[in-house]
């Protein structure tokens, strides 16, 4: 398995790059802005045809709360969080619910991308001055904070930020401008870990 | 008027779950194209040395934002249709800034860890273990904390109906920080790049 | 190493259209406005091909299977509205409709006291883009005609006996009274209106399920 370390400089000096942070292996990474019309279009297609907007962290949610069904189905089904998940699926089914497709289909479209412009690859992302055992305890740690985070401002960067954005709704734009500040803010303590 | 269409009943139920696969096939590719499978490129952002988050992200919200008012201005779209998710104020500052911390200690957001682990990163997948334990530990003690979680309801509210100002004023005002975010944006990279440089 | 590349022809296009398109949008609303276009064409399509109306037996008959997924709307004076409704009814003046929360994928019955003002609430909602909108024939006062106080005539088949039977029942359900006899009883006999909630146990449809839309 190749790991991906060094943010070496001279790495980024490649043909067609047109950002700082180039990819390592296979073709370059498209042109931000267009990939954010290519989003944008995505979004409004979602809004045109389904009446809603994206999201990521709800199929999470609705695993989670399947996974505490099957080990403890009364506890599960006596609190009322996870009981709104088991019960949004169709037919009952928790997993049938449209952000678990969604995000069956993020899986796919990320995958096709990448092999497409040949970036897949086993790797583990991390700057030059953390070890991989160490990058892997502060992901799994990044994921508990925003597990805790996204349930708390119903949603994350995909459904909040983006739909939410899109649709000038206030607790939208409140949440994006406090996920920013957290993460400038917290950046500097967890540098090592990145630069 | 017939749009949305899955509100007019257009189709079903079962069918929606299809349109949910290819809308989220565009979405994964779209986000895979930008380089945001990787953990380095969106981290960059909180370091000033690539913007493409802000880029991305601003691009798709204006696209979108124009697009939806657009179409419902010419009467092709209910806007009014389009689900719009309650604010409840005080929660959602809190999870947006236990969000930001988790962002830039993770490396992903939920979405576009899935794009990770599509493209084979095993941090991506690691996140992903963290994100459903901090699921379970938000549903373990939800509970007690249901009153916050509902607390500051301001139902679903807009930015121009909350401070009483015409809708296109908004977009427009979104626009001009967008357009002036691109602007600024190679002289910041440039300038925080070059710092960086100097530091390694 | 390498940055970002300078803004090209091309960003400068799209920020140019991007602004433009923002700042004409100023004015506009993009919910429901108060400033419509018509296809008079089509509405008077639509009121020759009398899809514009349900009649009050029609009511009647969703009400009593618990068919309550359509909005209806009672359009006259909170005084009259308070004296009697048709069961699940919401009041709304002519003058508030164009600004009361409807959703424009709902169905829509408004009734009056005669039609006059249900036929221009009609026209109002179209106009903003309304299409399962529909006028209940005869208004109010078809209600109690046909429906809270079915009549008999003395000279009746055996046809419409059965029918006024099926009658007995549904004026029964919504707390009215049947009539028998000819023209002249139905002024002597005084017409009691129904109680406002009608004894009658108007079921309680099961409700859509919410589905969860957020992220």
């Amino acid at each position: 398995m190749t790991v991906a370390t060094d943010f070496a400089p001279s790495e980024s000096l490649r043909e067609g790059a047109t950002s700082a942070i180039e990819s390592r292996r296979g073709s370059p990474f498209m042109n931000p802005y267009l990939a954010g019309i290519g989003l944008g279009l995505v979004l409004l297609a979602a809004f045109f045809i389904m009446g809603r907007g994206l999201g990521a962290s709800g199929a999470f949610s609705s695993a989670t709360a399947l996974a505490v069904e099957k080990v403890a189905p009364e506890h599960a089904r006596a609190n009322d969080f996870y009981l709104g998940y088991l019960e949004s699926g169709l037919d009952g089914h928790a997993m049938k619910s449209w952000l678990v497709f969604e995000v069956l289909g993020v899986l796919m479209g990320g995958f096709f991308s990448g092999a497409l412009a040949g970036r897949l690859s086993p790797t583990v992302d991390k700057g030059p001055r953390i070890s991989i055992r160490g990058r892997l305890a502060f992901a799994f740690a990044g994921g508990l904070l925003m597990g805790v985070g996204a349930k708390f401002a119903r949603g994350c960067t995909s459904g909040q930020a983006l739909s939410g954005g899109a649709l000038l709704n206030v607790g939208s734009w409140a949440f994006m401008i406090m996920v920013f500040a957290g993460a400038y803010a917290m950046a500097f303590f967890v540098r090592r870990q990145w630069i | 008027m017939m749009a949305p269409f899955f509100k007019y009943d257009l189709f079903g139920d079962e069918f929606s779950l299809i349109v949910a696969v290819l809308i989220g096939f565009a979405f994964g590719f779209f986000l895979e194209r930008a380089g945001f499978g990787s953990a380095r490129k969106l981290t960059a952002q909180f370091y000033l040395t690539d913007l493409a988050v802000f880029k991305v992200m601003f691009t798709a919200i204006v696209t979108a934002m124009l697009g939806a008012f657009y179409l419902s201005w010419m009467g092709f779209l209910d806007l009014s249709l389009v689900y719009l998710s309650t604010t409840y104020l005080a929660p959602q500052l809190l999870g947006g800034v236990l969000l930001g911390f988790g962002f830039v200690v993770g490396g992903y957001c939920p979405g576009t860890s899935v794009v990770g682990m599509a493209t084979g990163r095993v941090d991506a997948l690691v996140y992903g273990a963290g994100l459903i334990a901090g699921i379970f530990a938000f549903g373990e003690a939800y509970p007690y904390m249901e009153g916050f979680v509902y607390s500051t309801d301001m139902g679903a509210i807009t930015l121009p109906q909350l401070f009483g100002v015409p809708y296109g004023l908004v977009m427009l005002v979104i626009v001009l920080i967008a357009l002036l975010g691109f602007w600024a944006a190679p002289s910041i990279e440039r300038y925080f790049g070059n710092r960086l440089t100097e530091e390694v | 190493m390498s940055q970002s590349r300078p803004p090209s022809k091309w960003n400068w296009i799209l920020a140019a259209v991007a602004l433009v398109l923002a700042a004409v949008s100023v004015g506009g609303d993009p919910y429901r406005g108060h400033v419509v276009t018509l296809n008079t064409k089509e509405l008077g399509m639509i009121v020759d091909a009398e899809v514009d109306h349900v009649t009050a037996e029609e009511l009647a008959d969703r009400l009593i299977q618990g068919q309550t997924a359509q909005r209806i709307l009672d359009l006259r004076e909170p005084i009259a509205y308070a004296e009697y409704h048709i069961p699940t009814a919401e009041n709304v003046v002519l003058g508030d409709l164009v600004d009361y929360p409807l959703y424009r994928n709902e169905q829509i019955v408004l009734y009056s006291g005669g039609g006059i003002h249900s036929a221009q609430a009609w026209f109002l909602l179209r106009a903003q883009g309304f299409q399962g909108v529909y006028m209940l024939l005869g208004g109010l006062d078809a209600w109690k005609d046909e429906v809270l106080f079915p009549s008999l005539p003395t000279e009746a088949g055996p046809e419409e006996i059965a029918e006024f039977e099926r009658l007995v029942q549904v004026s029964q359900f919504f707390g009215g009274s049947p009539r028998h006899g000819s023209g002249e009883e139905f002024v002597a006999t005084p017409m009691q209106m129904p109680t406002v909630e009608p004894a009658s146990q108007v079921p309680v449809a099961k409700k859509k399920k919410k589905r969860k839309e957020g992220c």
